[in-house]
């Protein structure tokens, strides 16, 4: 069966330059650009998105990525912006929980600025993140291949995986004599499972590693892709993992094992490289941006592409499903998904799956 | 417009110059008459191309120290550098007085101390006749007329070019039909040097409305090497005439990387003969469009097809160096209190490096070594 989903709504020209990240909160979608501001929209207010606060000056020379905790039940109270300039920080709000509306008080507010490492030969550069669903805990990459692990209420470092060929095969508590500074690929891609148990990366070499959050250690080294993975994300019930990037194509591993167990491609088309891959709530469906402007929904069960929205020509950067409303947004629309997608063009765009209400 | 444009060079003899070297050797013959020590003020022109917070709080003003040479040194390698000093000085005052230019052969240390020279007399490097030899080739149909009376035709050798002369010694520039220029990043050639930036910086003075284009490496030494010609660099600021703010960036940005990576496939995807056919009838209706416009422009060749067997051999993924470089780029324009659209591109194009992870030489654009295509469309679009 064919998923229908309808452009609901698109914020012309949201960022005065690309949009390269997304994030969504229970009542809002985040969004950075190569400005220095953070924007912050409503999606459950009004049809149109209304602008409910701005960031300014969070980022001088832009941000690439921002994160938010996932799933059902999610408190939303906190995201992490990651700068040009390898800057990480943490923002927070003050949500009241007895409101669903948004008031003065919920406005987002530096929390924690990460520290950069005094020693010089440990680089301090950070990539992706990926936040914990209790927001507790960030995992950040590096451009030496290294997952730091953050607790944000101890605003300390817990954890470091290696991923370089210090790493070892199995663990990845082996250092060498460099201070444990390995050099391994560029990890441009990361997620932390919902349940806590497991994190993930993709490399520039196309490397996915599985690692431990209990034990501390890689438990998969998993191939598949070959080529860079620019976007990696656990289903919602942890027991898949999702990987994709230049390949143009959605690698689907079993977490129970360690398999990888399907390919999502499009057929007929030539693979632009995959910059997002989003997880909505069932677990039922991906959605996929890429660089030819096309946005796709994959019914994973069946492994094919029930939806291809192809509303702007120019580079994809971000797409994220939105967390399912409790309301209906507009009389006469219904409560169905929907999802976010963003890129070259500036503007953010809203589609809702189409109910038949 | 087809008739030949004859260009007369202003010609600059610097007495400033000469009057400020006169001044230095009387202060130096006083000191030795009186037996104390020589000391020679020499100001040091930091090169501050990235970025540091500590070197700018040390040197608030304008990022230079004040320095001087002794004789006798305080040290042996104090020694050697007063003695260059001096002969550089000693060379500088006889060129000017007889009114001939000294060509030095490029090095870095000698190189240095006549720019600093230059910059604390408050001169340019030029105003003391000694030129730097520059490694810029030159071709197409232009003849250079010197001071001596003879004649460059860079016409003549256009398979590898003409080296540049100092721009110093050229005393009329004969463009005959010359309707664009191009500047393009050759590999071997490292960073824009002076003589080449003088040059290309007169150019464009006597001939303001002469279309000046860069082709650059999508990398971030293709677009520092932009910004150089552009901007001019930090450590000689003191330099007049040396900037072409004007040049337009040509190429390649991010999307002629992307629109390569797209043709790049996997050799077991499908319908690639369809795809690529649909691609050149709609290149060729652009072709068509372009082909109306006036004969002022580039005129268009015929289109070959375009047939990549391996675009990606050209491009290459971005190692650590080469992020912490495009960071501390954009750090540099970040700078900038207010972004001209051309530093607002060469953000953005930097950002996308940085997301894309990857750089790209000229030759991701090429078809099997022939660049003529690419250069066509360019330059029709550019020329609009």
């Amino acid at each position: 069966m064919s998923k229908q989903y309808l452009t609901l709504h698109t914020v012309d020209q949201a960022h005065p330059t690309e949009i390269f990240a997304l994030a969504p909160t229970p009542t809002t979608l985040i969004s950075a650009s190569g400005s220095s501001h953070i924007l912050i929209h409503s999606t459950t207010t009004s049809p149109t998105f209304p602008l409910v606060q701005t960031l300014s000056n969070a980022h001088r020379l832009g941000c690439h990525h921002v994160t938010t905790a996932r799933g059902l039940g999610s408190l939303g109270n906190t995201f992490v912006s990651v700068g040009f300039g390898g800057e990480t920080k943490v923002w927070r709000r003050n949500n009241n929980p007895s409101s669903s509306e948004t008031s003065e008080s919920d406005k987002w507010s530096l929390y924690w600025t990460l520290p950069t490492p005094a020693n010089k030969k440990e680089k301090g550069d950070v990539w992706a993140v990926a936040l914990s669903a209790d927001e507790g805990y960030l995992a950040a990459t590096t451009s030496d291949g290294r997952i730091h692990v953050w607790d944000l209420e101890g605003k300390q470092k817990v954890q470091t995986y290696e991923t370089g060929a210090s790493a070892g095969g199995g663990g990845g508590g082996q250092q060498d004599g460099s201070n444990g500074v390995g050099s391994g690929s560029f990890a441009m891609a990361v997620d932390l499972s919902r349940d806590g148990k497991f994190t993930a990366s993709g490399h520039e070499n196309g490397g996915v590693y599985v690692f431990n959050n209990d034990a501390g250690r890689m438990v998969y080294s998993l191939s598949g892709l070959a080529k860079p993975i620019r976007a990696i994300a656990f289903s919602p019930g942890c027991k898949r993992l999702a990987a994709a990037g230049n390949a143009g194509i959605i690698a689907i591993y079993d977490m129970q094992h360690g398999e990888h167990v399907a390919n999502l491609s499009a057929t007929g088309s030539r693979p632009a490289w995959i910059t997002s891959i989003d997880w909505n709530d069932t677990g039922e469906y991906l959605l996929s941006g890429s660089l030819d402007g096309k946005v796709r929904v994959w019914d994973v069960a069946r492994g094919v592409c029930v939806a291809t929205h192809s509303e702007t020509e120019s580079a994809l950067w971000c797409v994220r499903w939105l967390p399912k409303s409790e309301k209906a947004l507009a009389p006469g629309m219904g409560k169905g998904e929907m999802f976010a997608a963003a890129g070259a063009n500036r503007s953010l765009t809203f589609y809702r799956e189409a109910t038949g209400s | 417009m087809d008739s030949p444009i004859l260009l007369l060079c202003k010609s600059h003899f610097n007495d400033d110059a000469l009057a400020k070297i006169e001044t230095l050797f009387e202060t130096i013959l006083d000191a030795v008459s009186v037996g104390g020590p020589v000391v020679i003020p020499y100001r040091r022109s930091t090169n501050a191309q990235t970025f540091n917070a500590t070197a700018f709080t040390s040197n608030p003003s304008d990022g230079r120290h004040i320095d001087s040479v002794r004789f006798p040194g305080r040290n042996p390698q104090e020694l050697r550098r007063f003695e260059a000093l001096f002969r550089i000085i000693e060379l500088s005052h006889e060129a000017l007085l007889s009114g001939t230019l000294i060509t030095k052969r490029s090095q870095s240390m000698v190189d240095e101390m006549v720019d600093n020279l230059a910059f604390t007399l408050g001169v340019g490097r030029g105003d003391l006749n000694i030129v730097a030899t520059a490694k810029g080739l030159i071709a197409g149909q232009v003849q250079l007329m010197m001071r001596g009376g003879t004649s460059i035709n860079c016409a003549e050798s256009s398979d590898s070019g003409v080296l540049l002369p100092s721009i110093s010694a050229v005393e009329k520039i004969d463009f005959q039909s010359v309707k664009w220029l191009l500047v393009i990043e050759k590999e071997g050639k490292g960073y824009p040097d002076l003589a080449t930036r003088k040059f290309l910086a007169t150019l464009h003075f006597v001939q303001p409305r002469l279309p000046m284009f860069a082709l650059v490496d999508f990398d971030t030494h293709g677009i520092s090497i932009l910004r150089t010609y552009q901007y001019g660099s930090q450590r000689l600021d003191h330099e007049e005439r040396t900037k072409v703010p004007r040049l337009r960036w040509l190429g390649i940005r991010s999307s002629d990387v992307l629109s390569q990576t797209m043709v790049t496939q996997d050799p077991s995807a499908n319908n690639q003969d369809s795809q690529s056919s649909q691609d050149l009838s709609s290149q060729e209706s652009i072709a068509y469009s372009v082909d109306a416009l006036q004969d002022e422009r580039p005129t268009k060749r015929p289109r070959t097809r375009r047939t990549k067997s391996h675009p990606s051999d050209s491009t290459a993924p971005l190692n650590e160096g080469d992020r912490e470089k495009a960071v501390s780029v954009l750090r540099d324009i970040c700078t900038t209190a207010r972004l001209d659209s051309s530093g607002r591109e060469h953000k953005l194009e930097l950002q996308r490096m940085l997301m894309l992870n990857v750089k790209a030489e000229i030759q991701a654009v090429d078809d099997f070594g022939d660049i003529t295509n690419w250069l066509d469309e360019r330059l029709l679009s550019q020329s609009r």
